[in-house]
């Protein structure tokens, strides 16, 4: 696990998080592009797949708080330094609760990718079509997948650079996907 | 810890699959008939126990707590276990797993098996979007990943790694295609697929055609399940169950690896054979999970038919056809029959059922078949769960 930020965004509980402030100092002050690219109409709940951000409903709010100041973040067991993804409440490794937001990586490159022609589901339909990808983070271990925004299928290739862009939902919510860089 | 008792498949059926004007409940009733309906000595009362593999129902038949609702339709009243498994595309080999663990543990007697699917709706926008449920909803789902750009993915990495071509993928889907046309229970039974066909069809999800995906089909079917003593009550010619495997490796794709291995597979298909005590090269048949045409060929490796990164060549030379090493798919497979989510993994026992019987269809019969393997997996091929059976115990 290398060049991961270890910047504690909220502390080391995630319970704590709608509360606790990130430690500014440790992380970069510039922030990703961020665009408004609202979902048409609103899906009832259970057709809707964005995740819940209210502290109401995750303990996990610390993530979309440090979304809207550009950071992508995900927990870091304390006990045995196992790295999440997407962020927990327990390790998935020890099953400790003790974990730190750490930030991750705003740039990474395609290891894989395809695009959606066709069939997609509801919200995601008025986007056909779109290029979705498995990204290796810049010098994380982590490989995640995103929608890949503002490129063809034609125009990727494995091992084309991507970087970090989040959006806002209609009703407030933000989500985070990736672009080649401007 | 080997099982306490033997388990036996007695009788299977199965209903047509496709775009079918029938409901959720009416194919569990076509189901009940072609698998229960003409059984040797059997009473409904000797079903002790029902297994129901769904994968959707409350998505797809806004209908949950179905087992006890295909208990209703198919007339029976279980009084030692009754449950619904869901393991998405592997939830009816899930069923007959839980049968087989039930049965072998003395828990059961006589356990029938069911799986259905429901999936061709109105609104198919709302099916296409509980298929994307099955991965990580929130994490990997919103950003539009469904099987179609994954297993796209893995076909990606494998043609880069290994030089598997579109044309071998297309032999995939023309062979299960060519089988389909023996298979009248198939939804592409009266379909002619060739080579040049399958690639000029449309990309669905790039390098992935319409002719390398599996559809959103109709279809229900069932198996009895019977422990050893009864199980010469139902039939002369049973057949066993030997083995079984599974492995879950991830569930959100940051876990997915290399894509163009299945290490996962290859830990449940070992499973599998040293439970059954079989070697890949023992089976004379095999029913794996072509819901894509590059699943069948990396389930060809990873199932060991063939050396890693030769799954291309395999196809290519015939070796999982008739006369060749180990035919895979004489049903039609998933791209032939169709993937009713939770009918799917009973289907193929049913297959197998025939086929150790030598009572399929004498166009794709194996001649003399003696030990098959059924293999699906789920969601982005994250869990794979193996059985393996024989004509003898």
């Amino acid at each position: 696990m290398v060049a991961t930020s270890e910047a504690g965004i909220g502390g080391t509980d995630p319970r704590a998080a709608p509360t606790s402030k990130p430690r500014a100092e440790a992380l970069a002050t510039d922030k990703p592009p961020r665009r408004n690219d609202p979902v048409p109409q609103p899906l009832p709940f259970l057709l809707d797949f964005y995740p819940q951000e209210d502290p109401k409903f995750t303990r996990i709010a610390a993530f979309f708080d440090g979304l809207r100041k550009g950071w992508l973040t995900t927990t870091k067991c304390d006990a045995d330094g196992t790295l999440s993804w997407p962020p927990r409440v327990a390790c998935p490794t020890c099953r400790g609760e003790k974990l730190t937001w750490v930030e991750l990586p705003r740039r990474g490159k395609l290891y894989a990718f395809s695009a959606v022609l066709g069939g997609a589901p509801l919200g995601m339909e008025q986007d056909v079509p779109f290029v979705v990808g498995l990204i290796d983070l810049e010098g994380s271990p982590l490989r995640i997948f995103s929608r890949i925004a503002n490129v063809r299928y034609e125009d990727c290739c494995i091992g084309m650079e991507v970087v970090l862009e989040t959006f806002d939902l209609p009703d407030g919510r933000i989500f985070y996907r990736f672009r080649p860089p401007a | 810890m080997s099982a306490t008792r033997r388990v036996a498949v007695v009788a299977g059926g199965l209903s047509s699959f496709g775009v079918r004007s029938a409901t959720w409940s009416e194919l569990v009733q076509e189901a009940g008939h072609a698998a229960f309906g003409n059984i040797r000595n059997f009473s409904s009362k000797d079903v002790d126990s029902l297994f129901v593999g769904a994968a959707q129902p409350e998505r797809l038949a806004f209908q949950s707590h179905v087992a006890p609702l295909a208990a209703e339709l198919l007339g029976f009243e279980p009084w030692k276990i009754l449950q619904r498994t869901e393991l998405a595309c592997a939830s009816g080999q899930s069923a007959i797993r839980s049968a087989y663990a039930a049965i072998s543990a003395g828990l059961s007697d006589v356990a029938a098996v069911v799986g259905v699917e429901k999936m061709n709706l109105p609104s198919m926008a709302e099916a296409n979007t509980s298929m994307a449920n099955v991965l990580d909803r929130a994490w990997d789902g919103v950003h539009g990943a469904t099987a179609p750009p994954f297993f796209a993915m893995c076909a990606q990495r494998h043609m880069l790694e290994y030089g598997t071509t579109a044309e071998q993928m297309a032999m995939v889907s023309e062979k299960n295609h060519r089988f389909a046309n023996t298979n009248p229970s198939a939804q592409f039974y009266s379909k002619q697929f060739s080579r040049d066909k399958l690639l000029k069809l449309p990309m669905v999800a790039p390098p992935l055609r319409l002719g390398d995906c599996s559809s959103m089909t109709d279809g229900a079917a069932g198996v009895l399940l019977v422990a050893e003593e009864l199980a010469r009550k139902y039939t002369d010619t049973p057949v066993w169950i030997r083995g079984t495997g599974q492995h879950s490796s991830f569930h959100n794709l940051s876990g997915a690896g290399s894509l163009s291995t299945w290490p996962g597979l290859k830990a449940a298909a070992q499973e599998a054979f040293r439970s059954a005590k079989l070697a890949p090269q023992d089976l004379d048949l095999a029913e794996v999970h072509d819901c894509f045409t590059i699943s069948e060929i990396i389930e060809y490796e990873e199932i060991g038919f063939c050396a890693k990164g030769e799954g291309g060549t395999f196809v290519q030379e015939g070796q999982s056809d008739l006369g060749g090493k180990v035919v895979v798919n004489p049903r039609g497979g998933l791209l032939g029959c169709g993937h009713p989510l939770g009918a799917t993994g009973v289907a193929q026992a049913v297959e197998v059922f025939q086929q150790l019987q030598g009572s399929a269809p004498p166009a794709r019969q194996v001649p003399g078949a003696e030990l098959a393997l059924v293999h699906n997996l789920s969601g982005s091929a994250n869990v794979h769960s193996l059985m393996i059976y024989g004509r003898e115990n």
